[in-house]
């Protein structure tokens, strides 16, 4: 028994120091494309390789629809003028159709906060990102987060996957049965605009069709830092980014 | 005018008329006779037997002298006798007004007017066996008693498991009373009279094999009426297989008769002079009530349950029995006092929240028409008034604060304990090895009623048949919500209730207990100057002299006294309990609907992690819920497999996995089969006579004749 | 390491003479000899006889059953693979639609039994004598006669339920007085995928696992008719994302075979160091998901804390954590230098002796152990029946890996073990699990040590029309991807078969008889994932 408390003790703490400091680590986050304007080269050639048209351009500006982006990479290799990419994962940003403040949990929650997550459909990368947040690296019990195994005691749902055809039903239901305040986190590109696998017979093109979304955490799959952005977003200790069109014109005035 | 023996020739008369009119009037009458006259009758009983057990006034009437030789036919009533009519009484006054809204469900399948009949005849045979003075009419009453238990049990003849269970009992039933009888003339030969009072002087000269042998040809014979193990046999089979009402008088009143004969010849009559009756007593008792419900555990038909439950408790009121004779043989009469007091209180709750659930069990049963707890499930929505009062009833049985079984059973735990004041060490771990016995059965009986409530009235209903169910009518609800009225009353007033009872039982040891259990703290009490100051004054500032100047009696608290060292043995106050359960309870609903107020409620369905639709076969069904008693108690129920196969189509694919069980009672399998095989094989033995030949008959004849002849020579 | 003598008889060619003198005349043999492939045509009439041939008296295993409307008829393949030297057997069925129907081979083949009833959802082909068709992929509430993979269904658009019927229960098994179900999912625990569990009880003991799966179903292999190859690239990563390199690299070969490609050697060794680090980081992936599921909580951390490093060192390497966008059919996207290779070796290899620390502790461990051995047992001849694959079977002693079986990438090159164990229960599969993480690092360290240098690509654009099959050995096991192109590059058919879905299948052989409490248990030590298999 003490062996294993001296193993524990002798690793030492490998918890990130985010959000406090950026956690300055090699390959906690794949870094996705940046709206840039191209200089030198094709924009109609960078935005056609987008297999899931993520891209869109005005003349030589390139806006970036991150609800979209499954991070193939085809827009960064085998051009010879790629798109800039952004390193960072602070991706997560407020989706709700409702504008006002009143979206986000109240300070009664940011440091006490329970969640559940929902699968609708997920591939395994997001539910792998997913599951590291209650790791070592990092931890979200320091932040106040926990997990609960049911709706009836959780403030937010984090949802991944395209809904599923099967599955609209438990995701409603597990919905429904949360009592409120509760806020929705769509976790990945499948559940903001259905992925690669998009509206079909089999799954639909994001889950705000079936349920209202509060929170949106883009990426195929999303590093466990973003989704820890969005859960700070969620109870207002962090600011949104943003998940749109950032035309390079309204970058410019800021 | 107001005297006990005009309203007892009052009752006679009245289940005479009951009776009559049964039979002439058309059945579909019938039960409103039973809930006129019977209930009219129970009344009369009730204040006739209520007159003698508060007042005691002589109760004597005689009757007739059948042969000159033999002594006259007396009815006699002291206040024991008393306390079992009352009880009596109370049960069959709901359970008769109960029975207008249940037996027309027999209507045209049955005959009703026969059941009437029988029904007053039971009741009125019933109180004579009650109110005997002398052997004869004992016995007599007795029979007539048996008799007609066994029609009213039989009375749904066209099913084959009736008309068994009916047989059995009455088979049971007259080996027990040839054993009792055997004993009761025992005495009767010692003492050479047959009224029961005079046989008091005879046990003085018994030798000590004679005194055993009436004891456990008493204890024995009277034990299979009351259900005592391993006489009960009959019991889980007949009470659940008579109809829902008789099934509360078998249940509430006629396992009293057992109790009533035990106590009569071994507390009354027979001075006990050895610990050893009482222990045998005490263990029969411990047996009883773990077996009694460890098989109503794994029971899922709702009456056979209940009927192991009585079982069970017969057992507890055993061990308060049998704890009084070892306290009264070892020369500590207040204790015994005390454990009889226990006894007969017990008996009284035994018979109300038995009562109680069997009435309850049958409203159930009258709509839905299924008695398998596997079956039902969700009737609370539509049975709300009926869950409740099955719910008080099961409160009551458990023994929980502040309902009435809480109280006797406390009672007994603590005559359990004052074994400390035993000498004999054996004693002393016999009475520690029932005790731990009845601290099981109590656990055991929680989990019993648990798995009965929550399967039967919550959850979802198992079957299409709940969809029928209807509350039942208030001609039924009424009854149930009598005796639950008086299940928390017997359990909150028990200072009121112990001095009464302690009447019945003083005469049986010669000392009076009533100041060893409620201290007299109310100023008003007459008895109060005998209360030390000292004493008193310490329990004023705990407030057991709260409401002295408006309430009667004693006092609220229940408290054993003991030396200087340990003033206090044991307390309680089940009223204070209420009064603090009411405060708490209700203060806290006024708290949270007053913080709450402004919030909204949403009603959602339960979380059944997302799928389409909860089935009912996806829910808890009592034999799962019990299986773990099963698996842990396996030594005692030996279950053999009948059926253990998996069927497979095409050799992968698994279409069935069948499981079958079949279990025989212990004590079945341990006491009736050797009986049952001795009696056979001692049968084929004497079989081996018939050889079929004449002159082997003759030969016997012949030899029959001389040794008569030899016999006359010698004598 | 089967008792059952392996017919090694002379591989194929033998095969090819038995079968010409068994069935000389009704049974059409063609083989592809430099392909290690053998196609068999049989009427309707033997297959059940030849199939059970194949499987019980050559050895061969059961990959799956791929089915294809042709409009006028149907198209199946029966797909058998064998050890080195074996090769394939693919059986060949026309069906014409006037009559369609075909015997079942499931009582002979148990393996098929799952094929063959999701063929019948999704196509409306019934086998004849399959005691068990309807209500697998598609649920209770998708109407009768409504089959998504046939041609003329539209796959684009949602499609309208109808209500459920009232009287529809779930299939019972368990026949004794209180039985009763209880329901798991499909959304439950902590982190868990979708599906459905009924355990059916009396009380005690869970007698029977009923699982109902296909919540996560996605019509992967509809939604990739029509679209261009590299668009089904993407659905080959991501409808697994956790083995996203593996499938993507069947699908690459099968793409490759059919534009007659060879992936230069530096790609291909390239190809086997990626694939080794994935199958790394998901062993130890399941080993902490193990460790967890016994709440040992320190063991749990410390596998995590490998996982997320590998997590990242993948990251920093390719730009993906889960090495997504690196697979094209032709070689591979990027190109790493040999020095960052190296480096990442090195880590790997101090990664290792952390894992191996872990081992060790656990193997000390009385407590942990309790939980896992002889919990969840699955015996050899019910794996061999199932036709498991991956550690769950190599831990019920069928050796069979396809890395060794039908090499690809330059597996036939490098010096590898298939640990087996045979036991069958939690324990073993874990053993398994840490001795395959322990060959994958030495094979990272082989490859990073001698990789030779050249191209990673070789153009594999414009593909021609054609078919092939596709294969790798996936971190869970087996994994078959069947790829049919048409003239304009796009596809027509996309068969998956994945070891997730086989094993799924056998996972209630392990569900029997056990305590309620050993449920997760027996989860984690199969490892499996819902993606995977409902696709």
């Amino acid at each position: 028994m003490t062996k294993w408390v001296l193993k524990g003790l002798q690793t030492g703490i490998k918890t990130t120091a985010y959000p406090d400091n950026v956690e300055p680590a090699a390959g906690v986050s794949p870094g996705r494309p940046r709206w840039a304007s191209i200089f030198g080269g094709s924009a109609e050639e960078v935005v056609r390789r987008c297999p899931t048209g993520a891209l869109s351009h005005t003349g030589q500006r390139i806006s970036v629809d991150y609800r979209r982006c499954v991070h193939c990479f085809r827009c960064l290799r085998g051009l010879k003028i790629p798109l800039f990419w952004e390193p960072g994962y602070e991706w997560a940003a407020s989706v709700s159709t409702e504008d006002s403040a009143d979206r986000r949990i109240g300070k009664a929650f940011s440091h006490s906060l329970h969640i559940r997550f929902v699968d609708g459909g997920a591939c395994g990368a997001c539910l792998s990102e997913i599951e590291q947040i209650n790791k070592p690296y990092y931890n979200i019990h320091r932040l106040g987060f926990f997990v609960t195994p049911t709706p009836r005691e959780a403030d937010i749902m984090l949802v991944a996957g395209p809904v599923t055809d099967h599955l609209r039903l438990p995701v409603r239901k597990a919905y429904e049965a949360m009592p409120r305040p509760k806020r929705v986190i769509a976790v990945g590109a499948c559940a903001l605009s259905g992925g690669v696998f998009g509206p079909s017979f089999a799954s639909g093109a994001g889950i705000a069709e079936f349920i209202p979304v509060d929170i949106g955490v883009p990426g195929c799959p999303p590093p466990p830092l973003a989704i820890v952005h969005g859960l700070l977003l969620a109870v207002s200790r962090k600011p949104s980014a943003s998940l749109l069109f950032r035309e390079s014109t309204a970058e410019r005035k800021t | 005018m107001m005297e006990p023996t005009v309203f007892f020739f009052l009752f006679l008369a009245l289940c005479f008329l009951g009776v009559i009119l049964s039979l002439l009037l058309p059945e579909r009458l019938n039960p409103l006779v039973l809930a006129g006259v019977a209930s009219l009758a129970a009344v009369s009983i009730l204040l006739a037997s209520g007159m003698i057990l508060l007042m005691g006034g002589p109760f004597r009437v005689e009757l007739w002298r059948p042969l000159p030789e033999w002594g006259m036919m007396v009815l006699a009533m002291d206040r024991l006798s008393a306390l079992f009519v009352f009880v009596t009484g109370l049960v069959l006054l709901p359970v008769s007004i109960f029975s207008a809204g249940y037996m027309p469900k027999y209507l045209g399948r049955y005959n009703l007017k026969t059941f009437g009949a029988f029904y007053h005849v039971l009741f009125a045979a019933t109180v004579l066996v009650l109110v005997s003075g002398d052997i004869f009419s004992f016995l007599l009453a007795w029979e007539c008693a048996s008799i007609f238990c066994y029609l009213l049990i039989n009375f749904e003849h066209d099913r084959e498991d009736t008309t068994r269970a009916g047989f059995l009992m009455l088979a049971m039933s007259e080996a027990g009373t040839l054993a009792a009888a055997v004993g009761l003339l025992l005495l009767v030969g010692a003492s050479g009279a047959l009224e029961l009072r005079a046989l008091r002087a005879g046990p003085a000269e018994m030798s000590q094999t004679l005194r055993w042998s009436v004891f456990l040809l008493s204890f024995f014979g009277f034990g299979v009426k009351a259900g005592l193990v391993p006489v009960n046999s009959w019991l889980p089979r007949a009470h659940p297989a008579a109809p829902g009402n008789v099934s509360a008088v078998l249940s509430g009143v006629i396992v009293n008769l057992g109790i009533y004969g035990i106590m009569r010849v071994n507390v009354d009559l027979l001075p006990m002079t050895s610990a050893g009756p009482g222990l045998v007593v005490l263990l029969v008792g411990a047996l009883s009530a773990l077996i009694g419900v460890l098989y109503a555990n794994v029971e899922h038909n709702l009456k056979t349950m209940l009927a192991h439950h009585t079982v069970e408790q017969m057992g507890i009121v055993t061990i308060g029995l049998g704890a009084g004779l070892v306290f009264v043989a070892t020369g500590h009469p207040v204790i015994a006092t005390m454990a009889f007091i226990a006894a007969v209180y017990h008996m009284t709750n035994h018979s109300l929240y038995k009562a109680l659930l069997f009435v309850s069990a049958a409203s159930v049963d009258t709509t839905v028409g299924v008695r398998d707890i596997d079956r039902l499930g969700g009737l609370i929505k539509r049975m709300p008034w009926t869950a409740f009062f099955f719910l008080i009833g099961a409160i009551s049985l458990v023994a929980l604060p502040p309902f009435n079984g809480f109280v006797s059973e406390w009672l007994t735990f603590q005559v359990l304990l004052r074994s400390a004041e035993l000498s004999s060490t054996g004693t002393k771990i016999v009475f520690a090895l029932c005790g731990a016995g009845l601290a099981l059965t109590a656990a055991l009986a929680v989990t019993c009623f648990v798995k009965a409530f929550a399967m039967s009235f919550l959850g979802a209903g198992r079957s299409s048949e709940v969809a029928q169910a209807r509350e039942a009518p208030r001609s039924m609800v009424a009854p149930m919500a009598v005796l639950a009225a008086l299940c928390l009353l017997l359990g909150v007033l028990p200072t009121y209730v112990i001095p009464v009872l302690d009447e019945v039982v003083t005469p049986l040891t010669g000392t009076k207990a009533v100041d060893a259990l409620v201290p007299p703290f109310f100023a008003t009490s007459p008895q109060h100057q005998k209360l030390s100051p000292g004493f008193a004054a310490e329990f004023r500032d705990l407030g057991a002299q709260t409401g002295q100047g408006i309430l009667p009696g004693r006092g609220l608290v229940i408290l054993h006294r003991g030396s200087e060292k340990n003033p206090v043995v044991f307390a309680m106050s089940t009223s204070y309990s209420l009064v603090m359960l009411v405060l708490l309870l209700g203060g806290s609903y006024l708290c949270v609907h007053a913080l709450t107020r402004a919030r909204r409620v949403v009603r959602k369905p339960a979380w059944d992690g997302g799928v389409r639709r909860l089935l009912p076969e996806m829910t808890y069904t009592a034999t799962g819920f019990s299986n773990p008693v099963r698996v842990v108690f396996n030594a005692i129920f030996r279950p053999s497999t009948v059926e253990d196969t998996k069927e497979t189509v095409a050799e992968h694919f698994r279409t069935a996995i069948k499981n079958g069980r079949k279990e025989e009672h212990i004590v079945d399998r341990s006491v009736f089969r050797p009986v049952i095989k001795m009696v056979e094989s001692a049968a084929r033995l004497f079989g081996q006579m018939h050889s079929g030949s004449v002159n082997a008959y003759a030969a016997y004849i012949l030899m029959c004749l001389i040794c008569l002849l030899v016999i006359q020579l010698l004598l | 390491m089967m008792d059952k003598p392996l017919a090694h008889l002379g591989g194929l060619r033998n095969l090819l003479e038995e079968v010409a003198r068994q069935w000389p005349e009704k049974i059409r043999v063609t083989p592809f000899l430099e392909k290690s492939l053998c196609q068999i045509e049989c009427p309707a009439s033997e297959l059940v006889t030849v199939c059970s041939w194949l499987f019980a008296e050559r050895g061969y295993s059961f990959a799956g059953l791929e089915v294809e409307d042709r409009i006028s008829e149907w198209n199946l393949r029966y797909l058998f693979y064998g050890d080195l030297g074996d090769g394939q057997v693919h059986l060949l069925q026309r069906i014409s639609k006037t009559e369609p129907s075909l015997p079942s081979i499931s009582h002979r083949i148990h393996a098929a039994d799952w094929h063959e009833r999701e063929v019948e959802d999704l196509f409306g082909l019934a086998f004849e004598g399959h005691p068990r068709l309807g209500d697998f992929v598609l649920h209770e509430e998708w109407p009768e006669g409504v089959n998504p993979m046939r041609a003329d269904f539209d796959a684009r658009k949602p499609y309208p339920h109808r209500e459920v019927d009232p009287e529809w229960r779930p299939l019972r098994v368990v026949q004794a007085p209180g039985a009763f179900m209880m329901p798991i999912g499909p959304v439950y625990s902590d982190f868990a995928e979708s599906a459905h569990f009924l355990l059916e009880t009396v009380g005690e003991d869970v007698i029977r696992t009923i699982p109902r799966f296909f919540y996560k179903y996605r019509g992967v292999e509809k939604i990739a008719e029509g679209r261009a190859v590299n668009q089904v690239l993407l659905l080959a990563e991501r409808f697994s994302g956790s083995s996203a390199f593996a499938h993507s690299l069947a699908f690459c070969q099968a793409v490759e075979e059919i534009s007659g490609l060879e992936v230069p050697e530096r790609g291909k060794n390239l190809r086997l160091f990626l694939a080794e680090l994935e199958r790394l980081r998901h062993h130890v992936s399941a080993i902490a998901g193990i460790c967890g599921s016994t709440a040992l909580a320190v063991a749990t951390s410390q596998a995590s804390i490998l996982e997320e490093e590998l997590l990242r060192l993948s990251c920093a390497l390719t730009g993906h954590r889960y090495l997504f966008g690196l697979n094209t059919p032709g070689g591979l996207a990027v190109d790493f230098s040999n020095e960052a290779l190296q480096g990442l070796a090195a880590t790997v290899q101090s990664l290792w002796e952390k894992l191996d620390e872990l081992k060790e502790m656990l193997r000390f461990s009385s407590s942990f152990l309790d939980r896992l051995e002889e919990v969840g047992i699955v015996s050899q001849e019910q794996a061999v029946a199932y036709g498991l694959v991956g550690p769950v079977a190599r831990a019920s002693g069928i050796a069979r890996d396809l890395r060794k079986a039908l090499p690809y990438c330059s597996y036939e090159k490098v010096e590898m073990n298939v640990p087996c164990e045979i036991e069958g229960d939690g324990y073993a599969r874990l053993r398994v699990l840490f001795s395959e993480a322990e060959e994958s690092a030495n094979l990272i360290r082989q490859v990073a040590s001698s990789i030779p240098s050249g191209p990673v690509l070789s153009p594999a654009f414009p593909v021609p029309s054609g078919e092939a099959l596709g294969w790798a050995e996936a971190p869970r096991g087996a994994t078959f991807h069947w790829v049919r192109t048409e003239e304009d590059g796009r596809v027509a058919r996309y068969r998956l078969i994945t070891p997730s879905f086989t094993n799924w299948h056998g996972f209630h052989l392990a569900a029997e008889d056990f305590a309620f409490q050993d449920f997760p248990i027996i989860m984690a030590t199969f490892g499996l994932s819902n993606a995977e298999a409902d696709r």
